[in-house]
């Protein structure tokens, strides 16, 4: 009953923060709900396996990305009070509310133990996403948050008629849930032809939200758009829940003929969306727009580590990990970058060393952490995939992977290099720059020195989750 | 009876890809609403009342009614009556469709279950196509609302073919329909200038 009292309380707060409208009483009811939401990651700690109200279960792939999100929502929430300090009262309030219910939608969608409650709170993280990315209720906010509804829709559509393949799999009075549990017995026993094509449904459909190839536009245009607190969740706690989405369905599957299948297709759509990625991230103009495309590069990582299996499995998980942390610090700092500089133009970029030395030092620690250069944790995630890549004889995947990497690495090295140090290269006048106090970079410094930590210590309770959560794939 | 109609749906589906005028996209759209309406009532005899009824109103008083309203709002508040010039021509469309079609038999053929009704599978799958076709052939934000609600009647169908076995699946379709489509067309159709065919304030 815990998770009922949980999304009743948060849906309540939610309805609180939008019919009272005061900032002090939004304030409150946004830590209030940290708290609760990370008390109820305690308690699914507390209670791992458990099944809740029928349609939730806090197994470890779920309680995982769920400590993610409680890690996230108090920094999340701070930045988001100081992105909307001069809001009106409506637009603060609207801010918050939907706030706290894409962190409720996006927690149920990790415990969520069937497939279509888990397709309910993808699609409710939609329509919630959609109120924050129209924020700023300006013509580009406009067309970022039309995208980002349509396109996901469509997606999620795609995903329902995968989800109603499996339907067909089934087709009995009994699966109405279409639990996961359920699922597994049968998937033996079925045509191949319809997990196959149930897998590219749901793959596609789900790909929208972990800004896979091929619906990676879609959350191209809402960062670049989106409040960076807001950018924060998109690129990270919300691709995650793709992840599972996906991850979920992969894992149903993996013991029917059709894992070769799968893999071959995760392979080819991670190494188009680093194709992708390389290609526009050495031509980005846009400082958001370049951090999107490097979350399109993990992402596609991830899906090359799940297609390869053996030690990418665990792979996976640990970039899904730390990529949640070093790219959410480096979207909170691109909320100060932009009160100091007035631009988010990489051309219009400069000189960030002189006018605010602590976000410049979040950029460079961001760069070696989300590049994966050591002592970033990512760097360990990168080799266990190379080794499985040498493991599996795949030379060739291997070979391009490294040439996207090293192009990628090259682009965003020089573009954040150059907001450090050089001037800008147009004269632009961005006006006087707003006084930002240091201390707004603490949270980031100290997510990015959890993803160092994780280079030479990784903590037994996660990697036991990690273990857990791939334990049909281990021998 | 239900066999007719399915075949009355799919032969919108076709004239999907003949035609220019928006209008007549709506009065297809208007037309598939009803024919769902009729589908919905003699197949799902199983049904409880509560979810009969629900299903009734989606289909008759949202897809007919509703949806077709408020496309006509947006047509005419923006002055634009035809698709735009860009747009794949009519005759090509038309080959596509009637691969799509064909390809959707196949299909269904390679599929063949005991729990399926293959007529419905076979038009679900062009229908879902056909949405596809119109989305990516398009240029008008108005064509590409009108791909997603055939999309969306494709959902439809699909959660029909397995509707008396599973009827919670069919409400979630619906809730799709309701909370997602007239969200798109009424805040975002109404907001954006339909005549619009470059979204390109936001590109790299």
């Amino acid at each position: 009953m815990v998770v009922l009292l949980f999304f009743t309380t948060a849906v309540i707060m939610s309805l609180l923060i939008i019919l009272l409208k005061r900032r002090v009483l939004t304030k409150i009811l946004s830590l209030l709900f940290a708290v609760f939401l990370i008390g109820f990651t305690f308690y699914s700690w507390q209670n791992l396996n458990r099944t809740e109200f029928s349609y939730f279960t806090f197994d470890s792939a779920g309680v995982l990305l769920l400590s993610i999100l409680a890690l996230l929502s108090i920094p999340t929430i701070y930045h988001g009070f100081i992105y909307t300090v001069d809001d009106d009262p409506k637009k603060h309030s609207i801010y918050h509310a939907a706030l706290i219910m894409l962190m409720t939608c996006m927690s149920g969608a990790y415990l969520a133990n069937g497939m279509t409650i888990l397709w309910i709170f993808v699609e409710a993280t939609t329509l919630s996403v959609a109120a924050l990315i129209y924020h700023d209720r300006n013509d580009a906010a406009l067309e970022a948050t039309w995208k980002y509804v349509f396109i996901c829709s469509t997606g999620i559509a795609l995903a329902y008629l995968g989800i109603l393949f499996l339907g067909f799999v089934y087709g009995r009075d009994d699966a109405a849930n279409l639990s996961f549990d359920t699922l597994v017995g049968l998937i033996k026993q079925v045509n191949p032809l319809y997990l196959k094509i149930a897998f590219l449904f749901v793959f596609v459909g789900f790909s929208t939200k972990m800004g896979l190839f091929p619906m990676h536009t879609v959350t191209i245009d809402a960062h670049s758009v989106a409040p960076p607190p807001v950018s924060a969740l998109i690129s990270t706690t919300l691709m995650n829940v793709g992840f599972l989405s996906i991850f979920r369905v992969y894992s149903l599957f993996a013991s029917s003929e059709i894992l070769g299948f799968m893999n071959h297709v995760l392979i080819l759509s991670g190494v188009l969306s680093l194709l992708i990625a390389a290609g526009y991230m050495l031509k980005a103009k846009h400082l958001k727009r370049m951090l999107a495309y490097s979350s399109l590069e993990n992402m596609g990582l991830v899906a090359i580590a799940l297609g390869i299996g053996g030690a990418g499995y665990y792979a996976a998980f640990l970039i899904i990990i730390l990529h949640s942390l070093a790219k959410s610090s480096l979207f909170y700092q691109m909320g100060q970058l932009s009160r100091i500089l007035n631009t988010f133009r990489l051309d219009n970029c400069g000189k960030y060393m002189a006018l605010y030395p602590a976000g410049a030092l979040v950029l460079i620690a961001g760069l070696i952490t989300i590049m994966a250069i050591p002592p970033s944790g990512l760097f360990i995630s990168e080799l266990m995939i190379f080794r499985a890549m040498v493991n599996n004889n795949q030379w060739i995947a291997l070979v391009i992977v490294i040439l996207l990497l090293s192009f990628i690495l090259y682009a965003m090295s020089i573009r954040i290099m150059h907001i450090v140090y050089s001037n800008p290269r147009r004269d632009f006048d961005p006006g006087p720059p707003s006084y930002v106090n240091p201390v707004e970079t603490v949270s980031q410094f100290f997510l990015l020195g959890l993803v160092v930590v994780f280079c030479f210590y990784q903590p037994w309770f996660i990697a036991d989750l990690i273990n857990q959560s791939i334990a049909i794939f281990l021998p | 009876m239900v066999n007719y109609l399915i075949i009355l749906f799919a032969v919108t589906l076709i004239y999907f890809a003949s035609v220019e005028r928006l209008t007549n996209y709506i009065r297809l759209i208007s037309l598939q609403g009803s024919l769902l309406f009729g589908i919905a009532i003699f197949e799902l005899k199983e049904i409880n009342t509560a979810n009969m009824l629900f299903i009734a109103a989606e289909t008759l008083f949202i897809k007919t009614i509703l949806v077709p309203y408020l496309l006509t709002r947006i047509i005419k508040r923006s002055g634009v009556t035809k698709v735009h010039r860009d747009a794949m021509p009519g005759f090509y469309l038309l080959i596509l469709s009637i691969s799509a079609l064909l390809f959707s038999v196949i299909l269904t053929q390679l599929m063949h279950n005991q729990y399926i009704n293959s007529i419905f599978m076979a038009v679900a799958l062009f229908t879902l196509f056909t949405g596809l076709l119109l989305i990516v052939t398009h240029r008008l934000i108005i064509s590409h609302l009108i791909g997603f609600l055939v999309i969306e009647n494709a959902v439809f169908l699909f959660s029909m073919a397995v509707g008396n076995r599973m009827p919670m699946l069919i409400n979630i379709g619906i809730l799709l329909d309701i909370f997602v489509g007239v969200l798109i067309l009424v805040f975002f159709g109404l907001r954006l200038k339909p005549r619009t065919n470059e979204l390109t304030m936001l590109k790299d």
